[in-house]
C-alpha cells in the first residue's frame, strides 16, 4: 500500500495523467510530464541519479560506444521527435554488445546495443523500442523499482555485502537489473506506442520487434525467452506484449516505417555488427536472424555470407553444404563480400575438391590481400598446389 | 552491473584461487607439454577456466597466459566460466581447422561480451608440430581495458595444444610480447 501511495504522490507532483481506462477501447493519449529537475541528493531519487552520472561518465569514455556521428545523431534526432519536450535530456549511446537490449536511466542516459541495432528492420522498430524506454523514462519507473526492491529481502543482502554506506549506490546497479513490474511495461508500451503514432510511424511494427525476437528465442530449444536477452529479463512478458501492441495497432493506424532512411544509416556498420553477432556462437539464433533478412532482400549478399559463416562454423550434419550454396550466391551477387570466396576455399579444402579450393582461395586474396588471415590461406593455396 | 561483476569475480577468485608461483625452468602441463619460463610466474588455480590453465604475470585482473594442454575430442571450453553468454558451448572436435579453432577462441574470448579483432593468422611451427599463431585485439567488456593478445597452437595425435596471453596494449603488453613468443618456441610436445 505504502508504494502505492507514493507513486500517487509522485504523478501528483509531475502532473502527468494517463487516460488508461479507456486505452481498451478508443485511441490513447497521453499527456507527458514537465521536464525533471534534479532530485535532492538525500533522496534515493537523487541517489539513483547520481549513480548513474558516474555510470554515464565512464560510458562517455568507454571504447565500446560508437563513435559514429551520422548514426548517433540519427538516432538522437529520432529519441528527440519521440520525447518532444524532454529531448534536451536525452542523451544516446550506441554500445558495441552483440546483444539485444535497450536501457534509460533516470537520469537521461540512454544505452542502446549493436545487438539490437543488428534486429531493427526499420525506424518503426528503433522508434517502438525508443519509445517504450521514454515511456519508463517520463513514468520515473525505475525510481520506483528502485523503492520496490529495496523494501524486499535481497536490500538486506546488499547491506551486508556493502555496508550503509555503499549500499544506496549499488542497489542503484543491482535495481538496474531487475525487471519492471507487469503493469509499468503495459504502461511503457502504451506511452511509447502513442509516442511514435505521434512521430508518424506505424504502431504494427512494435509488434513486430517482439514477434521477431521470440522467433529467434523459441528457435533455442527449451529455453524461456527471459533466458536468451537481457532485455526479456528487465521487460518481461513479451507474448502479451505482443498481442497488446497489435490491439493497440488498430486503434492508432497509419504511418510510414522509414526502411530506406534506416537502412542508409547503418549499412556501413552491418559488416562489424554480425561478425561480432556470430562469434556469439549461438547460431540457431543467427539463422532465424539471418534468414529473415535474406527473405526480407535487405543486404542480401552480406546476409547470404554470414548465414554461410554459420552453417559451415556449426559444423553439423549437412551444414557445409547448405554453407557452400550461401557461400556460392553471395559470390554470384551484386556487392559480393571478399570473404565469401575464402567460404568456398574453406569447404572445397574439406571436400577435397583442390582445383576449386585453389582458385577461390586465389580469388578472395586478390580482392582482399591485406585480410588478417592472408599468411594462413597462403599456406593452403601451397598446400593445395602440391 | 560493472562493479557487482568485478565484485562477483573478485569474490570467486577469493574463494576458489590459490595462486602458486611457476618454478623457473621446464614446466610440464598436463601429460605431454613442457613449457620453459623465467621470471616470476603464477599460476592461479581457478576452477572457471578449465579445461585450460590461468598463468599470470601482472596479476588476472592485467595479464594472462591461458594454457591448453592435450584437449581432446568433444571437450567443451570453459565449461564453468561465468561469463553471461556460458550457456553457448565451445567444443573442441579433433577434426578442426585451424581456422575453425581460432574462430572457437574467439568465440570463448568474446563470451563476456568482449570485442575481439583478429589482426593476422599465421602458419607457425608450435611445439616441434604444424601449428599456427595469431594476434587479436579485444575490449575486455567488464571494465573497457583495450587489450592485445597472441596465441600459438597445435593439434598432435587427435589432442589440441595451445597458447593464448593478452594484456592491456598500453605497457603490460609490449613489457611481455617477446618473453611470450620465447616461451612459445620453446614448448615441446611429447
Ligand atoms: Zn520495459
Amino acid at each position: 500500500m505504502k508504494r502505492r501511495q507514493l507513486l500517487a504522490a509522485g504523478c501528483a507532483c509531475c502532473a502527468s495523467v494517463i487516460a488508461g481506462r479507456a486505452w481498451g477501447q478508443a485511441a490513447p493519449d497521453y499527456l507527458a510530464p514537465q521536464r525533471f529537475q534534479r532530485p535532492d541528493l538525500t533522496t534515493d531519487e537523487g541517489g539513483l541519479w547520481a549513480m548513474m552520472d558516474r555510470e554515464e561518465k565512464a560510458l562517455r569514455r568507454s571504447p565500446l560506444v560508437l563513435r559514429d556521428a551520422k548514426l548517433t545523431t540519427y538516432v538522437q534526432d529520432l529519441a528527440c521527435r519521440l520525447g518532444a519536450g524532454h529531448c534536451p535530456d536525452i542523451r544516446i549511446f550506441l554500445v558495441r554488445t552483440p546483444q539485444f537490449n535497450a536501457s534509460m536511466a533516470p537520469n537521461g542516459m540512454l544505452q542502446i546495443w549493436t545487438g539490437l541495432l543488428l534486429r531493427m528492420e526499420n525506424e518503426a522498430q528503433l522508434a517502438a523500442v525508443i519509445g517504450h524506454e521514454i515511456g519508463h523514462y517520463l513514468q520515473r519507473h525505475s525510481v520506483e523499482r528502485l523503492r520496490d526492491i529495496k523494501s524486499r529481502a535481497a536490500a538486506g543482502q546488499v547491506l551486508a555485502l556493502f555496508g550503509l554506506a555503499g549500499a544506496i549506490g549499488q542497489l542503484a546497479v543491482l535495481a538496474g537489473s531487475f525487471a519492471y513490474s507487469r503493469d509499468h511495461e503495459h504502461e511503457a508500451d502504451r506511452i511509447g506506442a502513442y509516442l511514435m503514432h505521434r512521430a508518424g510511424y506505424p504502431v504494427a511494427e512494435s509488434a513486430a520487434v517482439w514477434s521477431n525476437l521470440l522467433d529467434e528465442a523459441r528457435a533455442r530449444e527449451g529455453e524461456e525467452p527471459s533466458q536468451s536477452s537481457p532485455l526479456f529479463a528487465t521487460h518481461p512478458v513479451p507474448p502479451e506484449r505482443r498481442d497488446n501492441l497489435a490491439q493497440l495497432a488498430k486503434l492508432m493506424p497509419g504511418g510510414s516505417d522509414g526502411k530506406d532512411r534506416y537502412a542508409e544509416h547503418t549499412v556501413h556498420l552491418l559488416d562489424e555488427w554480425l561478425q561480432d553477432e556470430i562469434k556469439r556462437g549461438q547460431y540457431a539464433e543467427s539463422l532465424v536472424l539471418l534468414s529473415r533478412r535474406i527473405a526480407a532482400g535487405s543486404a542480401p549478399d552480406l546476409m547470404r555470407y554470414y548465414r554461410g559463416e554459420v552453417h559451415r562454423l556449426r559444423g553439423m550434419t549437412g551444414d557445409h553444404d547448405l554453407a557452400w550454396n550461401d557461400y556460392q550466391a553471395a559470390a554470384a551477387g551484386a556487392v559480393p563480400p571478399p570473404p565469401a570466396f575464402r567460404g568456398i576455399g574453406l569447404v572445397a579444402r574439406q571436400r577435397g575438391q583442390k582445383d576449386e579450393a585453389r582458385h577461390a582461395f586465389a580469388r578472395y586474396l586478390d580482392l582482399a590481400p591485406d585480410a588478417p588471415d592472408a599468411a594462413l590461406i597462403q599456406s593452403y593455396i601451397t598446400e593445395l598446389s602440391s | 552491473m560493472k562493479n557487482l561483476l568485478i565484485l562477483a569475480l573478485a569474490m570467486l577468485l577469493a574463494a576458489c584461487g590459490t595462486v602458486r608461483k611457476v618454478e623457473s625452468g621446464a614446466n610440464l602441463v598436463g601429460e605431454r607439454m613442457s613449457i620453459k619460463v623465467d621470471g616470476n610466474w603464477n599460476h592461479l588455480d581457478f576452477p572457471g577456466i578449465k579445461p585450460a590453465q590461468i598463468w599470470t604475470m601482472e596479476g588476472v585482473t592485467i595479464d594472462e597466459l591461458l594454457v591448453y594442454s592435450g584437449i581432446r575430442d568433444g571437450q567443451i571450453m570453459h565449461p564453468d566460466s561465468p561469463a553471461s553468454e556460458k550457456r553457448k558451448d565451445f567444443v573442441f572436435r579433433k577434426t578442426m581447422q585451424t581456422e575453425e579453432i581460432v574462430s572457437m577462441l574467439e568465440g570463448v574470448l568474446s563470451r563476456d561480451g568482449s570485442t575481439f579483432k583478429l589482426r593476422k593468422l599465421e602458419p607457425y611451427p608450435f611445439g616441434g608440430r604444424k601449428g599456427f599463431r595469431f594476434e587479436y585485439e579485444r575490449v575486455r567488456k567488464i571494465d573497457n581495458v583495450q587489450m592485445r593478445g597472441v596465441g600459438f597452437g597445435a593439434i598432435d595425435k587427435e589432442e589440441l595444444f595451445a597458447l593464448v596471453y593478452q594484456a592491456p596494449r598500453l605497457t603490460f603488453f609490449p613489457r611481455h610480447q617477446s618473453r611470450i613468443e620465447t616461451i612459445a618456441k620453446a614448448v615441446s610436445i611429447k
